[in-house]
């Protein structure tokens, strides 16, 4: 049950962060916060089934994409600085959705 | 031999990459190209040959379950075809080679990532191939490093990371009821329960995923943008095959082999997809960006296809199946029309440029062809996978969304026509006296796709009749 809370609380904090915040460094973190709870909740699920092998094949390739998913989400956050000079997420409107 | 279709553009990448630099950049176009005409060619081989033999070499090493059925193959052969025309478009438009090369490099890893979505038959591994896929277009997205790019890829990002995050929690919950991520194991362990909440939890969270990353209605915020930054031949790759993989062809798979169809999932896909196709449609009469038209067209599109696959008969999976081709087919014309109007005039704005029938003669009956197509005119392709939608939708009862699906087909064609009136055909403006017609390199690929357009449009009773049989064991009755 412990387990359950932590990621539903991680979840919370995750979607709060990225709805919240201006920085799109924050936002980035509150990303990392959300994949977080979800690659704990695939840990959860694998205990709970008898099936740690699998969950621990699944936990291992989702780091290593999130990982490259967050380098090119760096790398593109480091070009909009270079053209912006400004990371507030309010300066780069330019697109209207 | 599934693997190979995975395994050689992604070892081509790194072959690239190693020594002789100089050498293997003169090499790169050839090479993609060759390999995306024999991707093509290969659909039509027959099992036996290809499909069916076995590598236990690679068997050994690498452990992907990958297999191909009818719906795979459409998909394979659009991965194909689009691919080719989006690296056509890409030797005329990236003039600098150093680009052009790194262009080809991440369309070589794209097209690894959606070949593998195409053939997996596992729920992570469907998962793998997909961030593969995501990855390879936010770069794309960004490839000019110009601001727009960089915003829209960063939106992108934003939201199929979120649809990241709801995907591996459905596949979590997926795996806690069934024990494992093979399509058919959770398909029986699905069978054999009751309806309760966790199961429907799961569905609720792959859903969402995948309706924000084929963007659909309420979630296609970040589609037009992205379609509308990107550079050219981006844009063609993006709009004809990217999202249709990574949205609705797993969409369909998922829904045909894991989840299977019932009443409530039938409901929200025909309400999602009546959605899009309306608002889509609605949305694209209001722009004055060729683009971003073109942009909304594409999401009322899927909103067609997502209708067909709600119909949940054999009949409008494969009518959505065929409109997928059709799509990638019809939309890629469109794109590389508005490709060359916009390197021909500096210029995508539809209201401020007339007339330019006459110096674009060819880029102008392409793009009618292409129109006429998405607006579903007989004889052309686009005419009978709608068709194919909204006689199934009539069969399976929902007789008010087929009648939906005949107004969104009237709103297409009303915006097409505008679009044509203006830029085509209304009197030359002053400013544009002086418009030559596009290269070769942009005039090859739009002649191609509108042969394929009537080609595909003349013989497709035939299509139908070889099409509609190879669906019914997929569906199940």
């Amino acid at each position: 049950m412990a387990n359950a809370i932590t990621v539903i609380l991680l979840f919370i904090i995750g979607i709060y962060c990225i709805l919240v915040s201006h920085n799109l460094i924050r936002v980035l973190i509150g990303l990392e916060i959300l994949i977080k709870a979800v690659t704990l909740l695939v840990i959860f699920c694998g205990y709970q089934t008898q099936n740690t092998a699998l969950a621990q094949a699944l936990v291992i390739t989702i780091i290593v994409i999130e990982v490259v998913m967050m380098t090119v989400a760096a790398g593109v956050v480091v070009g909009i600085h270079r053209q912006n000079n400004s990371l507030d997420a309010r300066n780069i409107r330019k697109l209207k959705g | 031999m599934y693997a190979l279709l995975v395994l050689v553009p992604f070892f081509s990448l790194l072959a690239l990459n190693l020594p002789f630099r100089e050498l293997n950049r003169r090499l790169a176009f050839g090479f993609a190209a060759i390999l995306f005409l024999l991707q093509m060619g290969l659909v039509f081989i027959p099992d036996v040959y290809f499909w069916r033999v076995h590598l236990s070499f690679f068997a050994n090493i690498f452990h992907f379950q990958l297999a191909a059925d009818i719906l795979s193959k459409v998909v394979l052969f659009c991965i194909g075809l689009v691919s080719l025309t989006a690296l056509c478009v890409s030797r005329s438009l990236i003039k600098e080679s150093e680009e052009r090369f790194n262009f080809i490099n991440i369309i070589l890893l794209a097209v690894a990532g959606m070949n593998g979505v195409a053939l997996a038959q596992d729920i992570f591994s469907l998962y793998v191939f997909l961030e593969i896929t995501a990855v390879s277009s936010f770069i794309l997205i960004a490839f000019e490093k110009d601001i727009l790019g960089l915003e829209s890829s960063f939106k992108y990002i934003v939201l199929s990371a979120v649809a990241t995050v709801l995907m591996i929690a459905g596949i979590a919950i997926l795996m806690f009821i069934a024990g494992s991520t093979n399509f058919s194991v959770i398909h029986s362990a699905l069978l054999s329960q009751n309806r309760n909440l966790l199961l429907s939890l799961s569905i609720g969270l792959f859903l969402s995923a995948l309706f924000i990353k084929a963007g659909l209605m309420p979630f296609h915020g970040w589609l037009p943008d992205a379609y509308t930054a990107a550079p050219a031949p981006v844009s063609i790759f993006l709009a004809g095959i990217v999202t249709k993989v990574a949205g609705v062809y797993c969409l369909i798979r998922i829904i045909l082999s894991v989840i299977g169809f019932n009443d409530q999932l039938k409901g929200i896909l025909l309400l999602v997809g009546a959605f899009s196709a309306i608002f889509g449609a609605l949305s694209a009469l209001t722009q004055s960006d060729f683009k971003r038209m073109l942009s909304y067209s594409s999401i009322s599109q899927i909103g067609y296809i997502i209708l067909g696959l709600g119909s949940g008969t054999a009949l409008g999976v494969a009518g959505a199946t065929l409109h997928i081709f059709n799509h990638a087919v019809f939309k890629s014309l469109l794109f590389v029309n508005s490709a060359a109007v916009e390197s021909q005039t500096g210029s995508r704005d539809i209201d401020k440029m007339n007339g330019l029938a006459k110096q674009m003669p060819w880029t102008s009956l392409t793009s009618i062809l292409g129109s006429l197509s998405c607006a579903g005119i007989p004889p052309l392709a686009g005419f009978w996978s709608k068709l194919v939608i909204i006689i199934a939708l009539w069969l399976a009862g929902y007789k008010i969304y087929a009648v939906i699906a005949v107004l969104g087909s009237l709103l297409t064609l009303a915006y097409f026509l505008a679009l044509q009136r203006k830029l085509f055909f209304a009197q030359p403006n002053d400013e544009f006296k002086n418009i030559k017609e596009a290269g070769f390199g942009l005039i090859f690929p739009a002649f191609f796709l509108a042969a394929l357009i009537v080609g595909a449009g003349i013989l497709s009773p035939w299509i139908l009749s070889n099409f509609i049989l190879g669906f019914n064991s997929l569906v199940g009755g």
